[in-house]
C-alpha cells in the first residue's frame, strides 16, 4: 500500500507544449560547472527574495501539518480500546469526546495544510512565471546585441531552444524542485524523529529498506532514461522524415518516390513502435517495484510492532499504526529526492547554456562622435581592409576602396569573392581585422553604432519580413513615417498595385516570414522598405535577383531615382543591373582586380571583360 | 474517435487481455487492506478470529489453508505479512504485464495508424497537400497521432482500472461497514463537481497557451533569421517591445492555468482529510452505540479505502477531460484518412514514339479553389523531341502552372496535354513521371549525402552514372572539392551549400534518371551565365534526343534556345520562335530583352 493510497495527491504536471512525464530526466545531461552555476541562479531568484522565502516558510509549515496528521489520526484510533470482560472475553470501547476532539483537530490541520499549500502554490507559480518571462526577456535583449557573427554560426533551433526550453526547465526547477526538495527533506527528517519517539527499533527495521529502495531506484531510473532517449531520438527522426517528405512534396511525386518515402517512414515508425513499447514497459516497472519495496518496509514494520507489542515493549496499537503511516512518509522522500535530482542535473544543464548565452560578447558600440544620420554626406573609404570569417582563411585581403558620396558603385565577381563581407564590414555586421573603414572621414567603429546603420539602408536577397501588416513592415526602418509616405514609398517601388489588390490592402496581415506572398512580392515590400527608410548610403545585395526582369526594369527605373544623391553599393551577378554603375568593382579572392566605368572595364579586356562576353555571349553573336 | 479504433482491430487481444490482467492487479490491491486489516486485528490487537461479529471466516480459511494456529500471534502478523508481499509481488508483475499489453497494443496500433495516415499523404494530389498546408500535416502526422495512440493507452490501462478500483472500491468499503457507504456518498459529488470545474475551465486555456507560445517563438525566429535586417534598421527596442508583448501575453496565460490548477491539490487534500476523519468518526460512533460489527482493523482499512475510491474518481476526471483533445486531434487524423487523391492514374504506360514529346491543346487552367481569372488561357504548344524549348514571362504569369501540368502536379481545367500524343491523364501516374525529369524552382536537397541526394532520382543508379550525371549538371567541380566528396553529408536541406550549388545538385538528381523530358523550373538562376552555359552544351552533348524545357529570366539563358514561348500578362502563348524571330515579332519579348540590354550594346 506504499503509494497508491498515497494522501497527498500526485502532482498535476500538465503544463502545455510539453511531451510525457519524463520530460525533465529525458536527457539526463549533467551541467559542467554545478556550483557556480548554482550560485548565479541564486542570484536570479534573489530578485524576488521576499516571495521565495514566503514559499520556502510555507513550505516548511505544509510539512510539518502534514508530519503530524498521521499522529493525530493514530491519537484518533487510539481513543478505541479493548477491555476484558468479566467472562474472559473482550469488548471494544471508545472515548468518544476525545476521539471527536481528536477529529476536529487532524480536519483543522489538513484544512490548513490545504490552505497554505493552496497559497504557496499561486506564489510560487507567480514567481515562475515572472522569472520566466524576466529569463526570456533578457535573453531576448541580449539577442538583439548580439553580433551577426553569433546567429550566422549558431544553429537557429539551438537559439529557439534556450528561449524555450531550457527557461522552463529553470524555472520548474526554481518553482517546483526547490520547494519539492524542502519539503521531501523535512518529511523526511520529521518522519525520522517521530518515528524514533515511538520506537528506535522499528524505526531501525524501517530505514533497512532505504539503501535498497535508493538503489533499485536510481537502476531503474538510468533504464528509463536509456529507453526515453532512444525514443526521442527515433520520434526526432520520425518527425523530420515527416517534414522533409512534406516540404519537398513536389519533388517527392515528380520523381516517384512515394513509395520509397512510405517505406522510409514505415521503417522508422515501426522502430518507434518497439522502442516505445521498451520505454513504456520500463516506465510501468518502477512503480510495482517501489510498491513492494514499500509494502516490504509495512510488513517488516508491522512484524517488528506486533512482536514488540506482544512482548509489552509497546503500549499502544496505535503506535503501530502511526509507525506504519509515517514508513509511508518515508519513502515517497526518497523517490522524490531521486526524481528532482535528475530534473535539477538538467536544469543546471540548461542554465548554464542560457549564462554561456548572457555571456556572449555583445556588438562593441563605442563610437562618441555626436553626427547626425541626416548630415552625413556619404563618402566612403576602406583603407587596408584584411577580414576572414575564421583567421585561418581570410576574405578581404588589403582591401582598398573609395567612394565618393552619391557615387554609384557595383561589386561584382565570382561566388565567394568576398562582395557581400564588404557589405557586413560597412554596416558593422563584423568587425575588421585590420585597416580600417571611414564614412565622411570618420572612422565607422567612433560612430555610434545607430547613427551608422540610420545612414545605411539595406536591401538583401533573402527579404527579411515580420508577421505584421504590410504598412509596418514597410514602416519598418522609418516608424514615424505616415500613410502617405508608405503609399509614396511602395508606389516608387512599384509595390502599390499587387497590395491594392490585396484583400485588406496595406493592413493585410503577413503570415510568419510572409509566407503568403510571392518571392517578388516579397522583394518588392523590402525595397519599399529601403524606399521610405530614405538612407544617405543604400546597400542592394542580389536585391532583384527573385524578380522577373520586366519587374525589374520597373524597380529599376525607380531605383535610378533612389540613387540619385546618395550613395549606392550594389551587389549583383547580373550584369544589366549594374552597368549604369558610376564605378564597377571587380573583386577575386579578396582583392580588387579591376575597377572602372563599365565601358573603361570593357575596352581594358579584363576580367570584366570575359564576364560581360559570358553574360551576353548569346545576344552579342 | 471510434472510426479510429478499426485500427485497434490486429490488436483487440491484447487490448481485451490487458483490462483482465489489471484486473488482476486491482483485486490484489483491494485485498491489501484486507490482509492488513486480519493482521492488526488478529495479529497485533488479537481479536478473537472464531468470534461471529469480530472473527472472519476468510481470515480463518486462510491461515488454516497456511497451517498456521491463529493463537500463535506472531505468526499470524508474518502470515499475513507473507501474503501481502505475495500479493504485492503477483499484482507488480501483472501491472507490468498490463502495461507491455496495453503498450503493444497502443503501440501498435499507432505504427499502423501513421504508416497509414502517412501513405494517404503521400498519395495526395498537390492541390490537397496545398489545402492542408505543410505544417498542418506535419502536426497531424506527429502530435495528434502521438494524442490519440497516448489516449488509447491510457483507456487500455486506467478505463479499467479507475472504475475498477472505483467499483472494487466501494463494494470493499460496504462489506466493511454500510454506513461508510453514506460518507462516500457525501464527498464523491463535492470531489467530482469541484474537479470537473476546475479542469473545464483549465483545459481550454491550454490551447491559447500554445499559440501564446507559437508567437514567443515566431518573434524570437523572426529576429534570429532577420538580424541583419533589425540591425540594419536599428529596430533592437522595437524588437524588444514587440517580443515584450508577446513575452508577456504568454506568461499572463499561464499563469491563468496555473493558479487554476492550484484549486485542485487542496481540494484534494481537504476532501480526503474530511473522508478519512467522518470514517473514524463513524466507527467511534458505532463502537460507542454499541455495534459489535465495528472494528479497529475496519476503521483503517475503511481510511484505505475510501482513499482509494476517491483517487479513482480523481484520475477519472483526468481521463475525461483528455477524451475532448484526442477527440480533436482524431478529427484531424481522419480528415487526411479520408480524403482520396483527386488526381488518379490510368493505366496508359507508353506512348507514341513518332509524336510530339509535348502538347498544350486549348490548354486553361486555374488554381483548385480559386476562383477570379485563369492562371493559363488558351495555350496551344508543340514540343518536339528533342527540342529546347524555353518559357519566358513576367513574374506570375503563370510559367510555373504550366509546366506542372505535364507531370499532373494539376489538371488543366480546359482542354488537354499530350505526352508522346497521349493524353496525360490515359497515363498509369509513375510511368508517366518516370519520363519527366522536373527540377524545381525551390532546391529541395534531403539531409542525406551527396550522392544519395543525386541518386534519390534513381536509387539504383551505379556511382558512374551518379558521377557523369553530376559532371553534366556542373556539379562535380564544387564536389570534387568537398571534404568526403560525393559521401558528404548535406545537413539541414543544404544550408551548408550556395544557392547555385544546391540548384547544380538538384539538376544532376533530375539528370541521374536519363529522362525524356527535362523541366527546369528557372533552376539555374543562381548559376553564374558561364556555368549556365557550360550547363547547357553539356546537357545538349549528353542527351541531345532529351526533350528539355527550360522556364527562365535571363534573355542570355533562353537566347541559344530552339524556340521560346512567350507567356503574355494573360496567361496565353502568342508567340513562340526562335529568338530573332521573336524579336521581330512579339512586344512582350522586346520589351524583356531591352530591359536587359539596356542600350544595346554589343549588338
Amino acid at each position: 500500500m506504499a503509494e497508491k493510497n498515497e494522501r497527498q495527491p500526485a502532482r498535476v504536471d500538465f503544463r502545455p507544449g510539453r511531451g510525457g512525464p519524463m520530460n525533465a530526466r529525458v536527457n539526463g545531461e549533467k551541467p559542467k560547472a554545478m556550483l557556480p552555476t548554482l550560485a548565479r541562479l541564486f542570484r536570479y531568484i534573489g530578485r524576488s527574495r521576499i516571495v521565495v522565502i514566503a514559499v520556502v516558510l510555507l513550505t516548511v509549515t505544509v510539512t510539518i501539518l502534514e508530519i503530524y496528521g498521521p499522529k493525530l489520526q493514530q491519537q484518533a484510533i487510539d481513543t478505541f480500546s479493548l477491555v476484558k470482560n468479566a467472562d474472559g472475553t473482550s469488548r471494544l470501547t471508545v472515548d468518544f469526546d476525545l476521539l471527536v476532539k481528536k477529529l476536529i483537530t487532524l480536519v483543522a490541520i489538513n484544512l490548513a495544510a490545504g490552505l497554505i499549500s493552496f497559497a504557496s502554490g499561486r506564489m510560487g507559480a507567480r514567481l515562475a512565471q515572472k522569472t520566466v518571462y524576466l529569463m526570456r526577456r533578457e535573453l531576448f535583449e541580449k539577442i538583439t546585441r548580439l553580433p551577426i557573427g553569433y546567429t550566422d554560426t549558431h544553429k537557429h533551433g539551438d537559439i529557439m531552444s534556450r528561449m524555450t526550453n531550457d527557461v522552463d526547465n529553470v524555472s520548474t526547477a526554481i518553482s517546483q524542485s526547490l520547494t519539492t526538495l524542502i519539503s521531501a527533506l523535512l518529511t523526511l527528517i520529521g518522519s525520522l524523529v517521530m518515528m524514533l519517539s515511538y520506537s528506535w527499533i522499528m524505526t531501525v527495521v524501517a530505514m533497512v529498506t532505504i539503501p535498497l529502495t535508493v538503489f533499485v531506484s536510481s537502476r531503474l531510473a538510468k533504464f528509463m532514461r536509456k529507453y526515453y532517449v532512444a525514443n526521442q531520438v527515433l520520434l526526432g527522426r520520425l518527425n523530420g522524415q515527416v517534414e522533409e517528405s512534406v516540404t519537398g512534396y513536389r519533388t517527392v511525386v515528380a520523381y516517384g518516390r512515394e513509395d520509397a518515402e512510405v517505406g522510409k517512414f514505415g521503417g522508422i515508425s515501426s522502430e518507434y513502435r518497439k522502442s516505445s513499447i521498451k520505454a513504456r514497459v520500463w516506465g510501468s516497472v518502477m512503480g510495482p517495484v517501489m510498491n513492494f519495496l514499500g509494502n516490504l518496509q509495512y510488513v517488516l514494520i508491522a512484524a517488528t510492532g506486533g512482536y514488540l507489542f506482544l512482548n509489552g515493549r509497546l503500549e499502544s496499537v496505535g503506535a503501530i499504526q502511526a509507525m506504519l503511516q509515517y514508513s509511508k512518509h518515508f519513502t515517497r522522500p526518497i523517490n522524490m529526492i531521486a526524481n528532482q535530482y535528475a530534473s535539477v542535473l538538467t536544469a543546471l544543464a540548461g542554465a548554464e547554456r542560457l549564462f554561456e548565452m548572457l555571456d556572449s560578447k555583445e556588438e562593441t558600440d563605442e563610437g562618441r562622435l555626436t553626427v547626425s544620420p541626416e548630415d552625413i554626406r556619404g563618402d566612403i573609404e576602406f583603407k587596408n581592409v584584411d577580414f576572414g570569417y575564421i583567421p585561418e582563411k581570410p576574405v578581404l585581403k588589403d582591401l582598398n576602396l573609395s567612394i565618393k558620396a552619391g557615387q554609384k558603385i557595383a561589386i561584382v565577381g565570382a561566388t565567394g569573392s568576398g562582395k557581400t563581407t564588404v557589405v557586413n564590414l560597412l554596416t558593422r555586421f563584423y568587425e575588421t581585422d585590420g585597416g580600417r573603414i571611414t564614412i565622411d572621414g570618420y572612422d565607422i567603429t567612433d560612430l555610434p553604432i545607430e547613427t551608422l546603420r540610420n545612414t545605411i539602408a539595406i536591401v538583401l536577397q533573402d527579404t527579411v519580413l515580420f508577421s505584421d501588416t504590410i504598412r509596418n513592415n514597410i514602416k519598418y526602418g522609418k516608424p514615424d513615417a505616415g500613410d502617405e509616405a508608405v503609399r509614396a514609398a511602395a508606389h516608387t517601388a512599384n509595390a502599390d498595385s499587387f497590395i491594392d489588390r490585396l484583400p485588406d490592402g496595406y493592413d493585410t496581415q503577413l503570415t510568419e516570414s510572409g509566407g503568403n506572398l510571392s518571392a517578388g512580392q516579397r522583394q518588392l515590400l523590402s525595397i519599399s522598405r529601403a524606399v521610405l527608410a530614405d538612407p544617405r548610403i543604400l546597400i542592394l545585395d542580389e536585391a532583384t535577383s527573385s524578380v522577373d526582369t520586366r519587374t525589374e526594369m520597373h524597380i529599376q527605373q525607380a531605383m535610378v531615382a533612389l540613387m540619385k544623391n546618395r550613395t549606392s553599393l550594389i551587389i549583383a551577378h547580373r550584369l544589366s543591373t549594374i552597368r549604369d554603375a558610376d564605378v564597377i568593382v571587380v573583386l577575386r579572392g579578396g582583392r580588387i582586380v579591376e575597377s572602372g566605368s563599365h565601358e573603361e572595364l570593357l575596352a581594358a579586356g579584363g576580367e570584366y571583360y570575359s564576364l560581360y562576353r559570358n553574360q551576353f555571349a548569346g545576344i552579342a553573336t | 474517435m471510434f472510426k479510429l479504433f478499426r485500427f485497434m482491430k490486429p490488436y483487440r487481444l491484447l487490448a481485451i487481455i490487458s483490462p483482465i490482467i489489471m484486473a488482476g492487479e486491482v483485486t490484489g490491491d483491494l485485498c491489501l487492506p484486507f490482509l492488513m486489516s486480519f493482521l492488526v486485528n488478529y495479529g497485533v490487537m488479537g481479536e478473537n478470529i472464531r468470534d461471529p461479529e469480530k472473527g472472519s471466516r476468510i481470515a480463518l480459511r486462510l491461515l488454516e489453508f497456511f497451517g498456521v494456529s491463529p493463537s500463535d500471534r506472531m505468526a499470524v502478523i508474518i502470515a499475513f505479512g507473507a501474503m501481502m508481499l505475495a500479493v504485492t509481488l503477483l499484482g507488480g508483475f501483472m501491472g507490468t504485464l498490463c502495461a507491455w499489453t496495453a503498450a503493444s497494443a497502443s503501440q501498435g496500433m499507432g505504427n499502423d495508424l501513421r504508416r497509414a495516415a502517412y501513405r494517404k499523404v503521400m498519395s495526395l494530389s498537390i492541390e490537397q497537400t496545398d489545402r492542408f498546408t505543410t505544417g498542418s500535416l506535419v502536426t497531424r502526422m506527429t502530435n495528434d497521432i502521438t494524442q490519440v495512440v497516448d489516449f488509447s493507452e491510457s483507456i487500455i490501462r486506467h478505463f479499467v482500472r479507475s472504475p475498477a478500483f472505483f467499483i472494487g472500491g466501494t463494494v470493499m468499503l460496504l462489506r466493511l461497514n454500510l454506513s461508510f457507504g453514506v460518507i462516500l456518498l457525501c464527498a464523491l459529488p463535492v470531489m467530482v463537481v469541484l474537479m470537473a470545474m476546475i479542469i473545464s475551465k483549465a483545459v481550454p486555456i491550454f490551447s491559447v497557451v500554445q499559440d501564446k507560445l507559437d508567437r514567443v517563438n515566431a518573434v524570437v525566429q523572426e529576429n534570429v533569421g532577420g538580424a541583419r535586417v533589425v540591425k540594419a534598421f536599428s529596430r533592437e527596442e522595437y524588437e524588444c517591445e514587440r517580443f515584450d508583448k508577446a513575452n508577456r501575453d504568454m506568461r499572463d496565460t499561464t499563469l491563468r492555468v496555473t493558479l487554476l490548477l492550484t484549486f485542485i491539490s487542496p481540494v484534494i487534500t481537504i476532501t480526503m482529510a474530511l473522508a478519512t476523519a467522518a470514517i473514524i468518526f463513524i466507527g467511534g460512533w458505532s463502537v460507542k452505540i454499541g455495534d459489535a460489527g465495528m472494528t479497529v482493523g475496519a476503521v483503517m482499512a475503511g481510511t484505505s479505502y475510501i482513499t482509494q475510491v476517491l483517487s479513482s474518481v480523481m484520475m477519472l476526471t483526468m481521463i475525461f477531460q483528455s477524451v475532448s483533445r484526442a477527440g480533436a486531434s482524431a478529427k484531424r487524423i481522419n480528415e487526411v484518412l479520408d480524403s482520396d487523391p483527386v488526381i488518379k492514374g490510368g493505366s496508359l504506360e507508353e506512348g507514341d514514339g513518332s509524336a510530339a514529346a509535348v502538347e498544350f491543346r486549348d490548354v486553361s487552367f486555374s488554381y483548385p479553389g480559386t476562383t477570379g481569372r485563369s492562371v493559363l488561357s488558351g495555350v496551344n504548344l508543340r514540343v518536339e523531341r528533342g527540342e529546347t524549348l524555353a518559357v519566358i514571362g513576367q513574374t506570375g504569369s503563370g510559367k510555373t502552372s504550366l509546366v506542372g501540368l505535364i507531370p499532373r502536379f494539376y489538371d488543366c481545367t480546359e482542354g488537354e496535354v499530350f505526352v508522346n500524343g497521349r493524353d496525360v491523364k490515359e497515363y498509369d501516374l509513375a510511368s508517366l513521371r518516370k519520363k519527366i525529369g522536373y527540377v524545381m524552382q525551390k532546391t529541395e536537397l534531403f539531409s542525406d549525402s551527396v550522392e544519395n541526394n543525386i541518386k534519390w532520382g534513381k536509387p539504383d543508379a551505379t556511382s558512374d552514372e551518379v558521377t557523369e550525371a553530376a559532371e553534366t549538371a556542373q556539379a562535380s567541380e564544387f564536389v570534387e572539392s568537398l571534404p568526403e566528396k560525393y559521401g558528404d553529408f548535406i545537413a539541414e536541406k543544404g544550408a551548408s551549400l550556395s544557392g547555385g550549388q544546391k540548384q547544380r545538385l538538384s539538376i544532376a538528381r533530375a539528370l541521374v534518371r536519363k529522362p525524356e523530358i527535362l523541366i527546369l523550373d528557372d533552376s539555374t538562376s543562381a548559376l553564374d551565365l558561364a556555368t549556365e552555359a557550360s550547363l547547357l552544351r553539356a546537357l545538349k552533348a549528353k542527351h541531345d534526343d532529351t526533350t528539355i524545357i527550360m522556364i527562365a529570366q535571363r534573355i542570355a539563358s533562353v537566347k541559344s534556345a530552339d524556340r521560346i514561348a512567350v507567356i503574355e500578362e494573360d496567361g496565353s502563348i502568342r508567340h513562340c520562335a526562335p529568338h530573332d524571330e521573336l524579336m521581330k515579332t512579339s512586344d512582350t519579348y522586346r520589351d524583356i530583352y531591352a530591359s536587359q540590354v539596356k542600350s544595346g550594346a554589343l549588338i
